[in-house]
């Protein structure tokens, strides 16, 4: 093919994703291989990555307009899909957040992810002009817009979710022209609370940080020392509420932060999975061979846990390429994102780099004992149809960015 | 401008895209140093020592009756199980001449556990015998992967069934496995179902603990993680301290003999249930160990349904026991006071439709008409009340709701109201004449035999309507934790006077010229109320609701005899002789001195 066709189509996307899909199939193969029952998840995987990446080069080709243009109906769809799934969903490990078709699972909090980055570009969307200015009631509103997606999932009782819905308000608000100070106030507020609650010593380095950081933002010194005082207090609130609660709330918390404090539950598998990486070195024990991951000791290895089986059976030759991967998939979207003069789709990609990104994140870290348990797939490498197809149509959003770059909405 | 307060794009796209490396490092450079600096330690520990989580399942509460013996008790029994992961198929014949089952069955076990861990075991048969163990145990090294784990099962050392007050332990379905939020069953664990092993499954079952242990590449233990440091000890069942008499439960159901029906008896001053039955009952031995799937297919498409529980589950019409609710209700709203008399001769013309009576009575207070249980009183107060009054006093004393009774799927029976019949017949599309029949206790209306004696009681105690129970006190012997009971009362709004006239009338039922003269007892005063249902299936079935001493509750009583025809010949002496046994500390047996006379409602 000529050069041409290249500079509308975004190869590199589109291989490092057939790749990401590619190796999460083996990996899937190779978890539930010995099992009956599930020893059919790679067929289905496959085929629908097949249906799956079709879908993304029909995407491609869409006129952008069609797609903004769909934001506010995709997102009311979710909303109702959300709701349905509340009062006649099923209920599997304890989340309320299935539906059965036919045999299909379906999960309408995979689709509420890319719906609501939609409705939240098309709400900044106002002309192809970049850093508008916003109103406080626009600011509440487009959060508005997050929160109650978010809270119906957090009804459904998926925590994991929950979290993944507010990874992306910082960054696509940052790009659409929110004042960086006033996000830059909030980012290290929630920070400061953390970081006081893992560890007092964290949160004084912190404070000094902020402190320089503060400096170098060159605001007015009482506006400052507001944002300093609000850190401060929020880093001394947590550690207050933590000590009113009961000592099983406080465990429970722990768990999340240092699974070691409780290794029959998330610790266990913490444990395990960071023996069956470790112990899988540079070039993994060979396909089929690992013994951790075959021997079943990592519950649910097929999906949240999934990194586990590269990182046993492959090595860091595996586990690294896998991240080099996500790592291209996410750089693409910054840059399709940097190329277009259409501001929606600008900001739909930030918000789908976000969401690859923290997903990413949270979960390889996770397994290697870095991150807090929280229970969210590994985009297109985790079995699960839903979860799939809804990585897929943000990666269509991007491929479409691309071939459209040139081109404004207004 | 001050301050940087406008970026540029490619400004954010540099700091997101620092950001993003930033992070990949970090996670690279933990890959690192787990994978190439911490290698051999972890590929060392993955050799050697896996750490598996082991489920140690508690023995499940006893349950004990008021007198503190144990009626509900647990024993060993061996489950033989096969670990899939040493077992070697050509040894499934032996296997299954050895314990008796199918080989088929031992193939389709083994098919199903595929999905799970090979290295755990299966089980394929609980409470197989000690010689089986033996030979197991002799031939150890030849029979691979094939062995036993020691689990507790219910044990009942009674004369008695009680199958519907205890209710059976059965494998967790799939079903309430997926519906479960709290991630505490697991596949073949037993769980209550019916009962009050399911009422009250959260207290029996106790809590799992775990053991974590190291296990080699073969799945060999070769000892505990961490000395055991993080091992959580099980926490045994609580035991469930009942109110149920043992001795008058094995009287009443050897009374009730191979009739269908259902007997409860309470102690009206505190609600206490002294003894259930439900019959055609079942032998609860049959859902214990293997259960044996024929007699369970069995009992299950009975056409008698034996696993019903017909006093809390099922719903008749009430007929003369019924009475007093219609004198109360015409009492307390006015319509009649207790004086009133009205005319009752033998029938009562309403529209078109004759309403028959045993026999005329004259001009009769309405004391006398429930000592001889007159229709035709009863036909007029219903008309008299309507339909307003007679659903609200009604629904005082508990009628179509639920006694609250601590056993599972209770029904609420059926008491009609303006909305019920609109609903049914349509607005304005029904007679008044339907209020009739209701005033006998018959037509669409539907009580259960615990609502029935929760009546009885609440009337004896002058309006004192307590919720009928089981069990008095949860405790936990190993914990020493007591658990307490909520038992609800509420004092029902209405004269003494009108209480006096009806607790009267069902005196004379007894001891005057009444309907059931037969059970007329000299040591103990009792009073009650025969009741004859018709029923469209059938024939008639028989009713008595009594209490004693008349002038000292201590127990009241409800015996349904379902088709068992007229009231005073199958229900009254049950009920008189369970009252009488109690009473006298479980020594009396008056049963066969009821002399049968002649047949009334």
């Amino acid at each position: 093919m000529d050069r041409k066709f290249f500079d509308r189509f975004d190869i590199t996307l589109f291989l490092s994703v057939i790749g990401l899909i590619v190796i999460g199939i083996f990996a899937i193969y190779s978890a539930t291989q010995s099992s009956v029952n599930n020893s059919g998840f790679y067929v289905k995987q496959m085929t629908f990555a097949i249906i799956g990446l079709v879908m993304v080069v029909g995407i491609t080709y869409l006129p952008p307009r069609y797609i903004s243009s769909l934001s506010y109906y995709a997102y009311g769809l979710a909303l109702v899909l959300l709701l349905l799934v509340l009062v006649f969903g099923r209920t599997i490990n304890g989340n309320k957040s299935w539906f059965y078709i036919a045999g299909f699972g379906i999960q309408p909090s995979e689709f509420a992810k890319v719906a609501t980055v939609m409705a939240v570009s098309n709400f900044f969307y106002k002309g192809d002009e970049d850093n508008q200015k916003f109103s406080v009631t626009q600011l509440l509103t487009a959060t508005g817009i997050v929160l109650l997606p978010a809270i119906l999932i957090k009804l459904e009782n998926d925590t994991g979710t929950t979290l993944v819905m507010l990874s992306f308000i910082i960054p696509m608000f940052f790009f659409a022209g929110v004042s960086p100070f006033l996000l830059f106030a909030v980012v290290t507020t929630v920070a400061a609370a953390v970081l006081a609650f893992i560890n007092i010593y964290y949160f004084a380095v912190f404070l000094a940080l902020l402190i320089l950081a503060l400096y170098f933002f060159k605001k007015h010194w009482l506006l400052s020392a507001g944002v300093f005082v609000i850190n401060v207090i929020a880093g001394y609130s947590v550690s207050f509420f933590y000590s009113k609660l009961q000592p099983y709330q406080q465990k429970r918390i722990m768990a999340v932060f240092d699974p070691a404090s409780d290794p029959l539950g998330s610790g266990y598998n913490v444990i395990q999975s960071k023996v069956a990486i470790g112990s899988g070195g540079l070039f993994g024990k060979g396909f089929l061979q690992g013994s951790q991951t075959q021997l079943r000791f990592i519950p649910e290895q097929w999906t949240d846990f999934i990194y586990c089986m590269i990182g046993e059976e492959f090595g860091l030759l595996g586990a690294g390429v896998v991240i080099l991967l996500f790592g291209i998939v996410i750089y693409r979207l910054f840059t399709n994102a940097y190329l277009s003069r259409n501001r929606y789709m600008m900001l739909a990609c930030v918000g789908f780099a976000s969401l690859f990104f923290f997903h990413m994140f949270i979960n390889v870290g996770m397994t290697i004992g870095i991150a807090p348990v929280i229970g969210i797939p590994l985009p297109l490498v985790s079995n699960g149809v839903s979860s799939l197809m809804s990585f897929l149509l943000m990666v269509g959003i991007g491929m479409n960015t691309y071939r459209h770059k040139d081109i404004f909405l207004s | 401008m001050k301050g940087v307060s406008w970026v540029r794009r490619e400004a954010k796209i540099y700091v997101s895209i620092g950001v993003m490396a930033a992070a990949i490092i970090v996670l690279f450079a933990r890959l690192v140093q787990l994978q190439v600096v911490q290698q051999q330690e972890f590929g060392k520990e993955s050799e050697k020592n896996s750490i598996k989580k082991i489920i140690e399942t508690p023995a499940r509460g006893l349950i004990i009756d008021r007198n503190g013996k144990i009626i509900v008790d647990n024993r060993p029994s061996y489950t033989l199980t096969i670990t899939p992961f040493q077992f070697d198929k050509n040894l499934i014949d032996e296997v299954a001449s050895l314990s008796g089952i199918d080989p088929e069955e031992i193939r389709n076990e083994l098919a199903d556990a595929k999905g799970t861990n090979r290295f755990n075991p299966i089980k394929i048969k609980r409470d197989i015998d000690f010689k089986t163990i033996s030979y197991i145990e002799e031939n150890r090294d030849r029979l691979k992967g094939v062995s036993y784990q020691v689990e507790s099962l219910r044990f009942y050392p009674n004369k008695f069934n009680a199958s519907h007050i205890f209710g059976y332990n059965a494998e967790i379905s799939e079903k309430s496995l997926n519906e479960s939020t709290e991630n505490y069953y697991r596949q073949g664990d037993l769980v209550g179902t019916t009962g009050l092993e399911k009422f009250y499954e959260k207290s029996l079952r106790g809590e799992k603990g775990s053991r974590l242990i190291l296990v080699d590449v073969n799945g060999r233990e070769v000892g505990a993680y961490n000395d055991g440091n993080n091992d959580v000890k099980p926490v045994n069942g609580s035991d469930l301290f009942t109110s149920l008499d043992s001795e008058l439960q094995e009287y009443a159901e050897k009374l009730m003999g191979g009739r269908r029906g259902a007997v409860i008896a309470v102690d009206p001053r505190t609600g206490e249930i002294l003894c259930l039955v439900s019959k055609p009952d079942y032998d609860l031995n049959a859902f214990i160990g293997s259960p044996d799937a024929k007699e369970i297919n069995r009992l299950f498409n009975h056409p008698e349904k034996p696993l019903f529980n017909r006093v809390t589950q099922t719903r008749y019409p009430p007929g003369s026991t019924w009475k007093m609710m219609m004198a109360l209700a015409a009492m307390a709203s006015g319509k009649i006071t207790p004086t009133t008399t009205i005319s009752c001769p033998g029938s009562f013309t309403f529209g078109n439709r004759t309403f028959e009576d045993h026999g005329g009575y004259g001009s009769i207070p309405v004391v006398r008409a429930i000592e001889v249980s007159s229709n035709v009183f009863f036909y007029k107060l219903g008309l008299m009340l309507g339909i307003q009054d007679y659903h609200d006093y009604s629904a005082m004393f508990g009628f179509g709701s639920r006694t609250g009774i601590d056993l599972p799927n209770e029904t609420k029976g059926l008491l009609p109201s303006q909305e019920y019949f609109d609903k049914v017949y349509g607005v304005n599309k029904w007679s008044q004449g339907l209020l009739v029949s209701l005033g006998i206790g018959q037509g669409e209306l539907g009580v259960s035999p615990v609502q029935m004696v929760s009546y009885t009681a609440a009337i004896c105690m002058n309006g004192m309507y307590i919720q009928p129970h089981i069990v008095r006190k949860i405790y936990n012997s190993s914990t020493g934790i007591e658990t307490p009971v909520e038992v609800k009362k509420r004092q029902i709004d209405m004269s003494q006077k009108y209480f006096d006239a009806v607790k009267k009338g069902m005196y004379l039922v007894v001891n005057g010229s009444g309907t059931a003269k037969n059970i007329r007892n000299s040591d103990y005063l009792i009073a009650g109320k025969t009741g004859t249902a018709q029923n469209p299936n059938g024939n008639n079935h028989s009713w008595f609701v009594g209490y004693a001493p008349y002038d000292d509750p201590k127990i009241a009583v409800c015996v349904l005899g379902e088709n068992a025809g007229w009231g005073n010949m199958f229900a009254a002496p049950i009920a008189a002789a369970i009252m009488v046994r109690y009473l006298s500390g479980n020594s009396a047996d008056v049963f066969n001195e009821n002399v049968k006379m002649e047949v009334n409602d």
